[in-house]
């Protein structure tokens, strides 16, 4: 296993720039995760760590060598595509020996590497099967047998999950997640799904449109995001965001009948008149309680455990609330909710965080 | 109604079905037939098939034509699939700036027919010093830009992501061709060897023009020779038909299952 090391990485096709100079240490044996709206470049990056596409500036680093130049299969790394991209002509075993054979080892060996991978990953009895004869689910191990079977120090996943049903997407997360443990490689793992990326990230990687605008533990993300963009990014149901107005007595919500909150605790606040946003995770709301807001009731989702309410108060913005006692809210009910002011995020007209 | 509209279908397709099969009927009735009876439109079979083999032979050096016609069109298919398919997959897999233009070129070259291009190109192979080879025959078909256009369209349903993972697994570019593109395109190359064997073996007015003696000529030249003979013998050039439309009939057979595969898409 071995860390990474991405230097001012930039990538451009023409004249477009898709990668904007990212600069990221990924630690050997982390679990690192890409996240990030579709066409940022997150298979882009992804594919320049793999070799797959050039590297139009910047240093890349595999284990502290310098890789920019070198081969796709002299990286050390392996790679699980969206579509699986199994060989359609080749048996589950010919498959996952076909880097191997290629690599001129002995067909001994090879039999010994590939039944290893197929024992882990309980593909025993279809390995003289075609791909085409097997589910998704089974074509997604078999992939991840053929990436295991490299040894690589690297492994590269690219949306695996995301052609899979929701069960069988919740058990694969968690045996990738114990394949991690078990093999302790690195994983640079893309994807668009929240929750797999809270769930398996040791870090989090938060791209917008081919720069990082955040890195680091997933709680950390949510908690205490840099800036508007990754606080909206991340947590499902989104984060609410309220304009507010900077006066002596804290802030004042125009879009809640002009009441007013105290001032969240941070280092130096804005100027008195300064517009910014509040930021309110949806589980921040409590029924009832001082302080609170009326709010009536336009959509209720009740997904058993949780109940999410999208309430607004007369014409103002809509707020996500979450809550664990809502299965008797219904829509057009007017319910007080309200919030610990201390725990709102505040962010300027830029969307950056202030703290 | 329904009854009414299957019964117009079957009747169509009924008409459709003759037009289709009666020739083929016509050139085996032929075979057993005196050319006299045949110009006079016998339509059943006669007598005289052993008499019409025997005469054939007598004026054909049959083995001689039919390894000829076999050499041809074999070698230029291999070749034509090779030259054409590579196109094709550059083509799709290689982004450039040029490359659609070059292609749109291409297309444009499918409308200029085949006589436009055979006085000069006739002019090109004899100061090539072609003239009477087979080299003459096979070089300008081997670059077909039907079957590029064919092989383009059908790498678009080939994943590029098994390109990718090729990379991965340590193939370089020639072999990612020939051991995943080769066997997974191989409907694509079943439909393909079916349309461009068949069109090397009836090959009829290039041959003519450019081959000149009589141990080159192939199958289709022979029978026309027979039939614009003084007096032609219309059985003997009906046995003569029959050879020539085996072959083709075989390959079809042979690779049937997959030229469908092919026409409908050849990646699942
Ligand atoms: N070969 C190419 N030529 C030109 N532009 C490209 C090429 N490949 C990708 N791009 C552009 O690069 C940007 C990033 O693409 P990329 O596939 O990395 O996005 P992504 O983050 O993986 O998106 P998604 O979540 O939809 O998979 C996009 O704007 C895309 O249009
Ligand atoms: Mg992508």
């Amino acid at each position: 296993m071995s860390g990474l090391e991405l230097r001012d990485i930039r990538k451009s096709y023409g004249s477009h720039q898709v990668i904007r100079g990212v600069d990221l240490d990924i630690k050997a044996g982390a679990f690192v995760v890409f996240v990030g709206p579709s066409g940022c470049g997150k298979s882009t990056l992804l594919r320049m760590i793999a070799g797959l596409e050039e590297i139009s500036g910047g240093d890349l680093l595999i284990g502290g060598t310098r890789m920019n130049d070198v081969d796709a299969s002299k990286r050390g790394i392996a790679m699980v595509f969206q579509s699986y991209a199994l060989y359609p002509h080749l048996t589950v075993r010919e498959n996952m020996g076909f880097a191997l054979k290629y690599a001129g080892t002995p067909k001994a060996e090879i039999d010994k590497q590939v039944n290893d991978a197929a024992q882990v990953l309980g593909l025993g009895a279809l390995m003289d099967r075609r791909p085409k004869d097997l589910s998704g689910g089974q074509r997604q191990r078999v992939a991840i047998g053929r990436a295991i079977v490299r040894h690589p120090q690297v492994f590269l996943f690219d949306e695996p999950l995301s052609n899979l049903d929701a069960e069988l997407r919740v058990n694969m997360r968690i045996e990738i997640a114990r394949l991690h443990k078990e093999l302790g490689s690195t994983i640079i793992y893309v994807t668009h799904d929240q929750v797999e990326a809270m769930t398996l990230a040791d870090q989090i990687v938060v791209l917008r449109d081919g720069v990082i605008e955040q890195t680091g533990s997933p709680l950390t993300l949510y908690d205490d995001p840099d800036n508007q963009f990754v606080a909206g990014f991340l947590g499902s149901p989104k984060m609410n965001f309220v304009a507010a107005t900077v006066t002596a007595e804290g802030l004042q919500l125009a879009e809640f009948g002009g009441q007013v909150i105290p001032m969240p605790p941070i280092s130096s606040a804005p100027a008195v008149g300064t517009n910014v946003t509040v930021g309110l995770r949806p589980e921040l709301f409590k029924r009832g309680g001082p302080a609170a807001f009326e709010v009536t009731v336009e959509i209720v989702e009740h997904l058993g455990g949780e109940t999410y309410a999208h309430a607004r108060q007369g014409a103002g913005a809509v707020l996500t609330i979450a809550t664990d006692d809502g299965r008797s809210l219904r829509t057009g009910d007017t319910v007080t909710v309200h919030f610990d002011p201390a725990r709102a995020l505040i962010f300027d007209t830029n969307g950056d965080r202030l703290r | 109604m329904i009854r009414l509209r299957s019964l117009i279908t079957y009747g169509l397709l009924c008409i459709a079905a003759f037009v289709s099969v009666f020739p083929f009927f016509w050139m085996l009735i032929g075979t057993t037939n005196t050319s006299a009876d045949i110009i006079r439109g016998k339509i059943t079979f006669g007598g005289e098939l052993a008499t019409n083999i025997a005469n054939f032979v007598a004026q054909v050096d049959v083995a001689r034509v039919l390894f000829n016609s076999a050499y041809l069109a074999i070698a230029t298919s291999v070749l034509t699939l090779l030259v054409s398919s590579l196109a094709g997959y550059g083509f799709e897999m290689f982004r450039s700036k040029f490359r659609e233009r070059i292609f749109a070129g291409l297309l444009l070259m499918l409308s200029v027919p085949f006589a436009a291009l055979m006085i000069p190109l006739f002019v090109m192979m004899a100061r090539a010093g072609l003239i009477n080879t087979y080299a003459a025959i096979m070089l300008p078909g081997i670059a077909s830009i039907f079957i590029i256009f064919y092989f383009r369209q059908s790498t678009k349903a080939f994943p590029h992501e098994l390109r990718d993972a090729a990379k991965i697994d340590g193939l370089k570019e020639w072999q990612i061709f020939l051991h995943i593109y080769l066997p997974v395109m191989r409907s694509t190359y079943a439909a393909a060897t079916i349309i461009v064997f068949m069109a090397n073996w009836n090959n009829y007015l290039w041959p003519l023009i450019v081959l000149q003696t009589n141990e080159m000529k192939t199958i289709t030249l022979v029978i026309s020779s027979l039939a614009s003979a003084y007096y032609p013998d219309f059985g003997v050039v009906m046995v003569g038909t029959v050879l020539a439309t085996l072959p083709t009939l075989i390959v079809f057979f042979l690779l049937q299952r997959l030229f469908v595969q092919g026409m409908l898409g050849s990646v699942k």
